[in-house]
């Protein structure tokens, strides 16, 4: 990766969290800055869910209006700013992916096109790293199957019912593999809060 | 990997379970209206979906970020502006305007119990004490300006929707939280005038948000008492126009409050 000046996690996360405070706080030009600093992200997150340009593009203005009308609903004791503004935008996407209006849903992995990403704000604001490992160390757990349903589950926006479409196996079936996995999955979670 | 092995044990399907399954986007339908109600009610439910939403955001960090278009800030900046500009002239009062008239409403509510409280409590008081009182507090009399509300139940589902009408704005607020579109119908909501003259259309309900609307005059002053309210199922955008509306799904009636 080309070395450029970037601020620090740290700084990024912290300026994000004023942010967010001001905006609760009813400040409008925070929301400006929020933009500014998570826009690349959370419209990767549409593009993924939605896969077409423009629905994620209404989706992500939807988000950010949304966001300025229900600030106060963030709590900063509760999760890292970006990791909440990231719940926010992919189930704002997946919402409007149930409504049935959009057209392709979500695209295979190969085809969302990775675009340059310019934003040296947006790639220092990545989740917390500790609660990234705790994630993917409790997912790869699970056996090869039950990841892959959960994962496409998560990236593709899929329902159970497409899921046991795709796998070619009864909507019953489907669901107990995930379920049993997101049993497994929420055991291993807990644990590591406890440990 | 025996299929008969995997289906052997079935596991719970708890709260704890459908909120995850409802945070990965896996349910659709009659069971997603049921978790989204859930939420809305159910404190312990809310908080395990949040918990669910924190453990899988990570995720996201492998999806790659994506620039959007210059126009995605100037529509949400002129969305802001818009909702500033529809408050009326010299009263900050509507910038966030459904907020404001929730809270105005439950003001409007703690007055309305506050009065019958004391009236109730004078009453006490005149009966324990009748021969040195000869007089009790009035109750606050302001119904003149009361907000109205009606309740639309939706079936058997126990979802609902919540409409209220602040005459001194002419403003509606119409709250359809929890209901989620089924892609094929969008349903339409009507003033039924106590008059008898015909039906108001007061637009397409959009499902899961609250959205708050100033009357047209002429369709606030059918807004009496008696005035009741019908939901019809059309077609997406609402009744198609020179047909007729479709089948009522719904009804409430407005009181004051």
């Amino acid at each position: 990766m080309a070395a450029r000046p970037r601020p620090s996690t740290d700084e990024a996360r912290e300026a994000l969290r004023h942010a967010m405070a001001r905006l609760a706080a009813g400040d409008q030009a925070a929301l400006e800055e929020i933009y500014r600093a998570t826009r690349v992200k959370l419209f990767g997150i549409c593009l993924r869910i939605l896969g077409d340009r423009k629905e994620a593009e209404d989706a992500l203005q939807d988000v950010y209006v949304n966001l300025w009308q229900r600030a106060d609903r963030y709590d900063p004791a509760r999760a890292s700013p970006i990791a909440w503004l990231a719940a926010f935008a992919r189930n704002r996407a997946i919402d409007r992916l149930r409504t049935g209006k959009v057209r392709g849903g979500a695209v295979p992995v190969e085809e969302a096109a990775p675009l340059p990403d310019e934003s040296p704000l947006a790639d220092a604001l990545l989740v917390d790293a500790e609660q990234v490992a705790q994630i993917h160390k409790c997912l790869g757990a699970l056996d090869a199957r039950t990841q892959g349903h959960i994962r496409a589950a998560f990236f593709e926006g899929k329902t159970y019912a497409q899921l046991a479409d795709s796998a070619d196996v009864p909507l019953g079936t489907m669901k107990s593999w995930i379920r049993r996995g997101l049993q497994r999955l929420r055991a291993c979670l807990e644990a590591s809060e406890a440990a | 990997m025996s299929g008969a092995e995997d289906n052997a044990r079935e596991v719970e399907r708890d709260d704890p379970m459908i909120a995850a399954e409802w945070s990965l986007g896996l349910l659709e339908g009659e069971e997603l209206l049921a978790a989204r109600g859930k939420f809305a009610t159910d404190p312990a439910f809310a908080w395990r979906k949040g918990w669910w939403d924190d453990w899988f955001a990570p995720l996201t960090d492998a999806m790659p970020g994506a620039e959007p278009g210059d126009h995605v800030w100037d529509a949400i900046a002129a969305r802001l502006a818009a909702q500033q500009s529809a408050a009326p002239a010299g009263a900050a009062t509507d910038t966030t305007n459904v907020v404001v008239l929730a809270q105005k409403l439950k003001r409007w509510q703690w007055v309305a119990s506050l009065s019958s409280a004391a009236a109730a409590m004078a009453l006490v008081w005149v009966a324990l004490t009748p021969a040195r009182v000869a007089f009790a507090p009035q109750p606050v009399e302001r119904v003149a300006a009361a907000p109205m509300v009606a309740t639309v139940p939706i079936g058997e589902s126990g979802l609902r929707l919540d409409v209220t009408y602040i005459p001194e704005s002419e403003r509606m607020v119409v709250a359809a939280i929890g209901l989620i579109p089924d892609g094929v119908h969008d349903h339409e909501l009507w003033l039924v005038p106590a008059d008898g003259t015909a039906l108001q259309s007061l637009g397409v309900v959009e499902p899961g948000a609250v959205r708050s609307m100033t009357l047209p005059a002429a369709t606030a002053a059918k807004l009496g008492d008696g005035a009741s309210l019908v939901l019809t199922r059309e077609p997406i955008g609402g009744k198609p126009e020179g047909q007729d509306a479709g089948p009522v799904v719904a009804k409430g009636a407005f009181t004051r409050v």
